[in-house]
């Protein structure tokens, strides 16, 4: 296990990718660039949502949280590939880093609140009525899903300052 | 402070983006009266960033941000930077002014009149310039 892991950072070094993000130097700040317009249409786009769900606005109908979802999942998906790219080009500044791991864990139940908001809880609001109350659990998921995302931001922006290593 | 900064960009630029986008005809279904609330939430994100960045203004001092010492010339990002968020704050008060003044005579659910979407537009290029040089600062 500790061989495959270790096999796969060996691996990243020698790709493409790599070389790409670090021979020129306007492909890093590019990629970190790219990385901070994702966050900032991520949370945009969650705090409307968000917001929605916990009680605030209820003047917007729920279909209009529906609507915001692409927006969010597009921003994520401009930060995952962004920042993979960060991660093959130097690997075990990462790995070896706990807040990169804190990030991480924070991006794993944030997608699980998402799945359960998306598979159990967003079908039951849009037959409830576009701007009847919310429940307790949507609420809760719009609690967990501010605070989720928040941390990844602060883990992110902290790890060049804590543990070891970091960029 | 530098994460505080990182949280109020979010905030601030993010919301800006979709309120833009919104006046720009997407996402019908927000009523206007809810955008200029979310208006009021964006502020909360640049009130954080300007006491954040107000921090790291002092502490990184003048003549890391004004006058490059080591460089020894102007240090031009770092000033179009900050033209470009006086700018987008300029065209955000704009837009909460006029949303909160005028949309209750516009077509609910499409996108607003001309000269506001101009606006719009202006907002999300000063926006996303803003982080542009912001990430610029860092490296030039």
């Amino acid at each position: 296990m500790w061989h495959l892991y270790n096999a796969i950072q060996d691996w990243m070094q020698t790709t493409w990718i790599h070389h790409v993000v670090l021979d020129y130097a306007w492909s890093w700040p590019t990629l970190e660039t790219l990385h901070f317009i994702g966050l900032s249409t991520l949370i945009g786009a969650l705090l409307v949502m968000d917001l929605r769900l916990i009680g605030f606005q209820t003047v917007i109908p729920l279909r209009a949280v529906h609507a915001l979802a692409p927006v969010a999942i597009v921003s994520f998906a401009i930060n995952l590939i962004t920042g993979l790219g960060f991660v093959i080009a130097v690997p075990r500044m990462y790995t070896t880093n706990w807040s990169f791991w804190a990030k991480m864990i924070c991006v794993f139940l944030a997608g699980v609140n998402f799945i359960i908001y998306y598979t159990a809880i967003e079908p039951k609001l849009l037959k409830a009525g576009p701007t009847a109350p919310t429940p307790l659990s949507a609420k809760a998921i719009g609690v967990s899903s501010l605070v989720l995302w928040f941390s990844v931001l602060s883990f992110g922006r902290l790890l060049p300052y804590l543990g070891v290593g970091g960029g | 402070m530098i994460t505080c900064h990182a949280i109020g960009m979010g905030v601030m630029v993010g919301l800006a983006l979709i309120l833009d986008a919104r006046l720009l005809g997407r996402f019908v279904d927000i009523p206007y009266s809810a955008l200029h609330r979310f208006q009021g939430v964006a502020w909360l994100g640049f009130g954080i960033n300007f006491l954040s960045g107000s921090c790291l203004f002092t502490t990184g001092s003048a003549t890391k941000y004004i006058w490059n010492q080591e460089g020894g010339h102007w240090n031009w990002i770092f000033m179009t930077k900050m033209s470009l968020v006086i700018l987008g704050a300029i065209s955000a008060a704009v837009l909460q002014n006029s949303v909160g003044r005028n949309s209750a005579s516009w077509a609910p659910g499409g996108a607003a009149p001309g000269n506001v979407r101009v606006v719009a537009w202006l907002s999300v290029f000063f926006w996303t310039m803003a982080i542009v040089t912001g990430r610029l600062t860092a490296y030039l």
